[in-house]
């Protein structure tokens, strides 16, 4: 079995009142952008196995791994009763939703809520890798309120960056991907790279390729 | 009862479980009655980092008899196989492949390296 590693909670981030970033410290790991790590969890006398995206960039002193409070999600209650300080084990890195540089055509990413948390760093890694192709991030969120990372990717977007992000409510991705890339738009030499909670990934997945473009150029991670 | 032969690519001694799939759930990851549900309900390990949701690779194993016998494959559990290590053309993802048949006789080989740490 996996080789369990222990790290410290150094510091927790509240992005709002039910959406938070851990930041574990004392443990280094050799990870790619988009990977995760299972966190192992002593919950109700047994040992709960939950997956987080790592949030943080590889060559980060600390790991982040951001959540949502889940309400009947025994995994997320325990996380959100840690304080800073408390032991962390878990395993890892693990994942095949991974980028390791810029891909050689436009590279697209979609988000829902906190499904940024793997992309971020895809994001940061495309960008660091000298793209020759435009890289955007269509970022959907359930309320304004909820966009997690907005000056970071402000900032990634500004002045001549081959960049962009966009916006919109949770529920309009659908549309927006289908107006976007498959209506308005005849090419299919895209790259997209989805992350989400629920059914939203699946279904982007179906359309996407079933409007031509290639199964593996639509990579998905489904929480 | 169905029947679960376990082999293993590192030579350890083979395990065999008989079980009733209508008694599904046997713990909580992966799907019920699947190939993980089953081994780890009984008490045999088998990775599976990403809590048996479908999101990983590390539950991958290889079917040697009694494929036609599990639930067919999605197109994610087939996405995510396309990126497994040691892949074969009977692999499955422990956490998707379910036996309904209550006399299924399926052997599995756990693979060597079941993880996707490709760093």
């Amino acid at each position: 079995m996996a080789v369990e590693l222990e790290a410290r909670v150094a510091r927790i981030v509240e992005h709002g009142p039910d959406t938070r970033s851990l930041f574990l410290h004392g443990q280094r790991l050799a990870y790619r952008p988009g990977q995760f790590i299972s966190c192992l969890l002593p919950v109700g006398g047994e040992m709960l196995i939950r997956p987080y995206s790592l949030a943080s960039d590889p060559e980060d002193e600390e790991l982040e791994i951001c959540l949502d409070l889940v309400p009947d999600g025994p995994g997320s209650r325990y996380l959100y009763g840690v304080r800073p300080g408390a032991a962390l084990r878990f395993t890892g890195p693990w994942g095949t939703f991974v980028l390791d540089r810029a891909h050689d055509a436009e590279t697209v990413f979609i988000a829902d809520g906190t499904g940024i948390a793997p992309i971020r760093p895809m994001i940061r890694r495309a960008l660091a890798t000298e793209p020759r192709h435009p890289v955007r991030l269509l970022y959907g969120t359930a309320s304004e309120d909820r966009l997690l990372y907005r000056a970071e990717l402000e900032g990634l977007a500004a002045g001549r960056s081959p960049f962009r992000f966009e916006h919109v409510p949770s529920a309009a991705l659908r549309d927006q991907v289908a107006r976007r890339w498959i209506e308005d738009d005849t090419g299919r030499s895209r790259h997209f790279f989805i992350c989400g909670v629920g059914q939203i990934v699946p279904t982007l997945r179906d359309l996407l390729r079933g409007a031509g473009y290639e199964r593996r150029a639509v990579q998905y991670e489904k929480w | 009862m169905a029947k679960i032969r376990v082999r293993y690519e590192s030579g350890e001694p083979e395990r065999v479980i008989e079980f009733d799939p209508r008694e599904a759930p046997f713990q909580h990851d992966g799907r019920p009655a699947s190939i993980l549900d089953v081994l780890v309900g009984h008490g045999i390990p088998l990775e599976h980092a990403c809590g048996g949701n479908c999101a990983c690779t590390t539950c991958h194993v290889i079917v040697k008899q009694g494929f036609e016998k599990l639930a067919p494959a999605d197109e994610c559990e087939d996405d995510l196989l396309d990126k497994a290590p040691g892949l074969t053309p009977t692999s499955r993802l422990g956490c998707q492949a379910v036996i309904e048949d209550p006399d299924a006789e399926v052997v599995v080989v756990i693979p060597r390296y079941t993880i996707n740490q490709q760093t």
